[in-house]
Parts: structure tokens; sequence; C-alpha cells
């Protein structure tokens, strides 16, 4: 057996246990939900498993409840922004010489690694309509403010939105502006992402910034501004566009954890994602094949965007 | 660096070492180990310590685990499931018995001379089908109304008489309705889950969820659409009971006992439609100092209720399952229902413990001198009726609808009528679509219409 050969067998020895895992608990089951996406396979014994093929997948698009549910998951999405820029805006704070910055990265990241059921528990009383602090606070400012017949938002409780969607079907409904548990969510999903991991890739970016850049702009008389929009802004474009990519796919497949522990997927319905409604429709309901063909439609959906990402998002990277 | 990971190596190879010293030992006292899925009140214990006193055999040791009926039946179906696990609602008998998760016991019962009219009737959806049996009921209750005496008193009213009618209620609940500055909620007269609006309301309105043969949501009916405008008058109209962002804001976080539970026993609510079993929680010393009495609901068009409970079913791929037909056969005994109703989880479920020899011990617990008003509970279930389902839709599915569409009523988004018009049309749908799915159910649908029942579809061409 000669040397290249061996070397070979030798990697291949060391990836089989990987591969073997990767095979048996991620690509089998992956394939096996594809197949059980064309059959009506609901674990009850009484009901013979039959191919169904495309049945599933027709059947998913002329349900009105999808289409709400696809909206409610882009909806949460909107605050991705807001918490990309607030992780970028605190990287680039604690990025600077400051004394006892290493608390405050502590301090920023604590929500990543607290207990996600604990804080979505703790926001649960915080927006508690009636005797929440969130509430209670808005209320004496309201009062110290003099402002007269301010009603406090409803929050988890209500089904109202900044965009006004409606709670029935996917429409406009003018009744329906306000602040609901939609944006309840959202917000909850900015404080905790704007310290999170993306704050983290955003700090080791601006670390791996070359710093003859900053002493170049400093010689051509740059500001602060103008360093951050002409050097660190480019300088991350790699960052940003991961941090994109990443979120974008945690956005599709978000929403679960707040609809199991918050809200149940309501009110009405207006915080059932899609992750949430595969879930209540395997493991409540029983059908196995529908929901693997939610699943699909959610992978494609993940795919299709990332793609998308991959296509036009990466002109803007130049390094 | 290197030294920091070699170090929290050392430390915890160390603690591995200290830890294996100190794993429990394996009994090897010949004891066969059950295991039961069921929630995890306090009271459990107590239940299963009398078990394993009574039968030496077996050691039975709780799985907490309340609404993880779906987790029990992938894992009854993957060879590792309990042994017993217990069922909320005719739903769930269903889904356990449609998945193979539950074993006959039909034979088991007549074999150890258990009958099935011995059980609280409105009991049966919970462990029977048919003429077939899977499992024994743990306890049963039907709706009353719990008042804090201490609140009566401190305003002057006298207490509800059995006899009382909703005007009644209605009048002395706004009296004991306290608001702030704010208009926000100090006291409610009246609390109750919101989810428990069809045992009480559409029961005494006269209304029903589906045809006898379970063919046809029938819920949008008259009497179903002014059961559900009764309830949303007494949130909206009188303002006796919170309203949707009162409820939530009483919710608790989760855990063993529900928000309005704790709320009336925190003095926040004057009066409450609950059962017997609520006092697993309110015997606690956190509650001491409440005055407690309960009295009959109050007269509605009908005199109807729903009642319902919990069972215990046998998982049909146990590898003991002697020892848990044995605990089957607990439950029907004398040990198992004067402990229930002693511990006032709810009441037991075998009909003779609260009658004769049994009478006095049952209405005057010696523990509780307090508890004076036990015949309510009993009268309560005297006249409940079987809390409604459909053999032919998936109750996770219905849950799911009713949750959704009733949402919108309580939020005052829709009215009773439109609200009660939509759930039963997405039942029905639902049910069309169950029997599209499913060959044996649809069989058993056409027999069913072929006697003269009603079909879930108007039209011909939505016939699955």
């Amino acid at each position: 057996m000669n040397t290249k050969r061996l070397t070979t067998i030798t990697a291949l020895c060391f990836l089989m246990p990987n591969f073997l895992g990767f095979c048996i608990f991620t690509l089998g089951p992956v394939l096996f939900s594809l197949g059980a996406s064309f059959t009506n396979w609901n674990l009850m014994k009484t009901v013979p498993l039959l191919w169904v093929w495309l049945d599933n997948y027709v059947k998913l698009f002329q349900q009105p409840e999808f289409w709400l549910y696809f909206v409610n998951t882009g909806y949460l999405m909107l605050g991705m922004p807001i918490a990309i820029a607030g992780s970028l805006l605190f990287a680039v704070l604690l990025s600077q010489k400051l004394r006892g910055v290493v608390v405050y990265r502590t301090l920023f990241y604590l929500p990543s690694f607290t207990s996600g059921v604990a804080l979505l528990i703790l926001w649960k009383a915080l927006y508690n309509p009636t005797y929440g602090p969130i509430n209670l606070f808005l209320e004496r400012l309201s009062d110290s403010l003099g402002v007269a017949g301010f009603q406090a938002p409803e929050w988890l409780a209500s089904t109202k939105n900044l965009l006004s969607l409606g709670y029935e079907r996917v429409e406009l409904v003018a009744g329906q502006f306000g602040l609901g548990a939609r944006d309840a969510i959202i917000i909850m999903g900015i404080w905790t992402a704007v310290g999170g991991g993306n704050m983290l890739l955003y700090l080791a970016g601006i670390s791996n910034i070359p710093s003859d850049l900053y002493e170049a702009a400093d010689i051509d008389g740059a500001g602060t501004w103008t360093k951050f929009r002409h050097v660190t802004w480019p300088q991350l474009a790699p960052t940003t566009f991961f941090i994109v990519i990443m979120s974008f796919i945690g956005g599709l497949q978000g929403g679960f954890e707040q609809a199991r522990v918050m809200t149940l997927g309501g009110p009405a319905g207006t915080t059932t994602t899609l992750s949430y409604y595969i879930y209540t429709k395997a493991f409540e309901e029983f059908q196995i094949g529908y929901a693997s063909s939610i699943a699909w439609v959610l992978f494609l959906l993940v795919f299709g965007v990332t793609m998308l990402n991959w296509r036009f998002g990466s002109r803007y990277v130049n390094y | 660096m290197k030294y920091l990971f070699l170090g929290s190596f050392a430390a915890m190879s160390l603690l591995s070492v200290v830890a294996w010293l100190w794993r429990p030992a394996v009994t090897d006292d010949g004891k066969i180990d059950l295991v039961w899925v069921s929630d995890d009140n306090p009271v459990r214990r107590e239940q299963i310590e009398l078990f394993n006193r009574l039968y030496p055999t077996y050691r039975l040791r709780l799985d907490p685990g309340q609404g993880t009926w779906e987790k029990v039946i992938v894992q009854c179906l993957a060879g590792v499931g309990p042994d017993l696990f217990d069922c909320y609602n005719g739903f769930q008998l269903m889904a356990y018995v449609r998945s193979g998760a539950a074993l006959d016991v039909t034979e088991a019962w007549a074999e150890r001379g258990m009958k099935l009219d011995e059980v609280w009737p409105c009991l049966t959806p919970l462990f029977a089908d048919g003429d077939r049996i899977y499992g024994h009921p743990d306890n049963t209750h039907a709706p009353a109304v719990w008042y804090n005496k201490a609140l009566f008193d401190a305003a002057g009213i006298p207490y509800p008489a059995p006899d009382w009618t909703w005007d009644d209620c209605i009048e002395i609940a706004r009296k004991l309705t306290v608001r702030d500055a704010r208009d926000r909620p100090v006291q409610f007269g009246l609390m109750m889950a919101r989810l428990e609006w069809p045992a009480v309301f559409l029961a005494q309105w006269g209304g029903r969820m589906y045809t006898p043969e379970g063919t046809r949501c029938i819920l949008d009916s008259p009497e179903g659409v002014a059961g559900l405008q009764f309830a949303m008058d007494l949130i909206h109209k009188y303002r006796v009971m919170p309203n949707w962002t009162e409820e939530l804001a009483m919710a608790t976080a989760g855990g063993w006992g529900m928000g309005p539970i704790s709320m009336f026993g925190a003095g926040r609510g004057a009066m409450a439609i609950g059962g017997r079993w609520w006092l697993c929680m309110l015997r606690n010393k956190d509650y001491k100092g409440l005055r407690l009495g309960a009295v009959t609901l109050p007269k509605g068009p009908y005199d109807r209720v729903f009642g319902g409970g919990r069972s215990t079913l046998v998982n049909a791929n146990s590898k003991h399952i002697e020892g848990a037909l044995c605990f089957l056969e607990y439950m029907h005994g004398e040990y198992w229902n004067q402990l229930i109703n002693h511990q006032a989880d709810a009441l037991g479920p075998v009909i003779k413990y609260h009658y004769g020899e049994y009478e006095a011990e049952f209405l005057h617990n010696p523990e509780h001198p307090e508890e004076d008003y036990n015949a309510t509970w009993r009268t309560a279930l005297e006249k409940a009726e079987i809390t409604e389902v459909s053999p032919y839709v998936n109750g996770q599915a219905v849950d799911r609808v009713m949750l959704q569409e009733t949402d919108k009523a309580w939020a005052n988004l829709k009215s009773a009528r439109e609200t009660l018009t939509d759930v039963t049309g997405k039942v029905n749908r639902e049910i069309v679509e169950v029997l599209r799915r499913d060959p044996v159910l649809r069989s058993r649908y056409y027999q069913d219409l072929a006697r003269g029942a009603r079909p879930a579809w108007d039209r011909e061409e939505d016939a699955p």
C-alpha cells in the first residue's frame, strides 16, 4: 500500500465517525421527512400509509392559515435590521479602549447565555398589560406628561400591529394599527439579539481591521464618522454578509419558543410562525406527512432567500 | 492557556470520579419498577406511596409530564414508553387508542370484577370507546362556584344560595367587582378559565358540540350562540369577569395550578367557577386564613353541566402489564377513592365511595372541618353529562380552532354568532379532511349516516 493511499484511508477513518453520525442523525431524517411529505402518514394504525404525492403541498398552498403564518414569520423578521444595527453599534462602542470594557461585554452578552425559557417568562411578566412594569411605567409617564386618555398597549393580548395586518387572513385592516403581540416579540427579539453572537462577530471583525487603515485615515484628516463610513463599514462587509444570511435563516425558522412559552401562537394565531405551525401539525395533530411538507416548503424558502443573498448581497463584499 | 485547559480537564476528571463513587446503588430488592406519566400535583406522592405499600411487588414512580401526551405516544410506539399514562379527554383517548399506544383492558376489568356502571357516567369517554375499555378513571369533577366568605362578609352580602339564578349571580358579582381610578380590576366578582366556557355556558344554554353520533359539529346552534353570548356579556356588558387582557394579566407562568386559582386564593376574586380539585392548591399554607364556600352553579335555561376528569391508561407495549393492571385495580378500590376524596383531588371515580357507609367521611373530613361544602361537588357531579367528543376529528385540531376563534370573541373582535359559525365551519371541514385520509373512519362514518346521522357537509360535492 503506497503512502498516499494509506494517508487517504487514515483520513477517512478519522472522518468516518462524524460522517456516520451525520448520515444517521441528519441526512437520514432529512431524506425521510422528504419522503414523508408525499404520504398521508399520521401515526394512526387504522390509516393505511399511502403515497399522496403532491396533495399535501397543494392543500398547504390552499390553506389561508398557511399564508397568515407565513406573513407572521416575515413580520417577526422586521426587527432584524434594527438588531443587526444595534449589534454593530454595541461592537463599535465596546471595541473602544474603555475602562471595564470586559464587564460591559459580559453584561451585553448576558441574554445570550441566560436560559431562553427563563427570559421568555420574564418578558411575559414585563408585558403583563395590567400589572407589568412596562405598562405601569408608560402610565406613570403619561400621567406626568399630562397625556389625557392614554391607553397602554395590550402587548401579548392584542392582535394589533404596526402594519395593520388582519388576524383572519392576509389583508390590511384599519382598526388593527397599534402595538400588539407580534411587536412585543420583535422588541424582545431585538433586546436579545443586539448583545448576542452578532455583537461578538462584529467585535472580532473590528479587531481584525488593520490599524494602518485608521492611521492613513487620520493622516487624511478623517473624522470619526468618516472613518466608520469608509474604513470600518467596508471592512466589516464579510461579517455583515454572514450575519445577514444567518439572521435570515434564523428568522425564517424562528418564533417557536416564543409561541410555545408566551402565547401558544395567539392571540387568534397572530404569533404562530411556520415553525410553530409545523410543531402543532406534527406533534399535536399527528399529521406527520402534512407537517413534513410545511417543513420542506420552509426549507426551500430558506434556501431561496439564502441564494438570493449570495447572488445579490455578495456584490457589496469587496474584501 | 494550556495549563488552564489541562487544569480544567483534570478537575472535570476528578469530579467524574467523585460522581461515579457517589452514584446511587442499584437496588436489587426484586421489585418491579413501574413508571406513571401524570401531572406533578403534590398529592401524587401519597397516591404512589399507598400503591407501593399495598402492592409490595411493585415500585411505582412518577414521571411528571402533564400535557405531554404527544411525547407519550411516540415513546410507546418506540417501545420506551411508560407503563401507565394519564388521559385528560376523549380526544386524547382516541389518539392513544388509534395509535396503538393504549392497551385494551376490557377483559382485565371483567376478571377483576370491575363494572363500568360503578364509575361516574361522565367519565366514560376518558377511558372507554364503545364497548372497549382502555384504562381507569383517576378522579372526576363537575364545575360549581367557589366563593370567598371574607369578601362577602366585608361587603355585607349574604352567601349565595343553591337555588340562585344568573341574575342573582350578576347582581352579587357587580357589587363585588372593584376597579381602581384607572378602571383596572382590583377584585373581580366572578372568575373562570376561558377554555371552560362550554362546560358551563354551552351546557346550561342547551347547546351541543356535536350531533349524537359525532358526525357533525353543531356548535353554532342558537343555543350554543346564546351560551357564548352570555359568557361574553359577563365580560363585556356586565364587566364582572376578567376580559381577555385581564385574564392574561392573571395567568401564572406555568407549572401545576392555574392563574384563576392563585388569583382567587389571593382574594382577587369573590367567586370563581371551578372544581373541588382547586383545594389541592387552596389548602396550601400560602392561602391560610382563606374562608371558602361552594355552591352549585346558578340556574340557567337548562339544568345541565359537562363533567370531566382524568384517567390512566396502560401502555400496550409495557413490559409490566400485570403491574399496570394492578394499578387500575387499585384505582377502583376503597383505598384510592378514599384517598382522592381525602386529598380533595376532585372526587374519587367510583360512585359508591360517596354514599352510604362512606358518606360521612366524604362529607366531613376531620382534618378539614371547615370544608362543609363537599355535598355541593357531589350534587354537581350527579347532574353532569359527558363532555362531547367526535370520533371523526382530531381533538387537538378542534382545540386549536376553538382557541384561535374564541380569542376573537373574548377580545370583542367578533360576535358570538360569527365566532361559532367560523368554529363550526372549520371543525366540519376538518372532519371531512379526516374522513378523506382514514378509510376505516370513513366506513364507520357512512354507517352512521345510513342510520340517519347528519353529515359534516351541506353540499354533496363536498363529501369525502
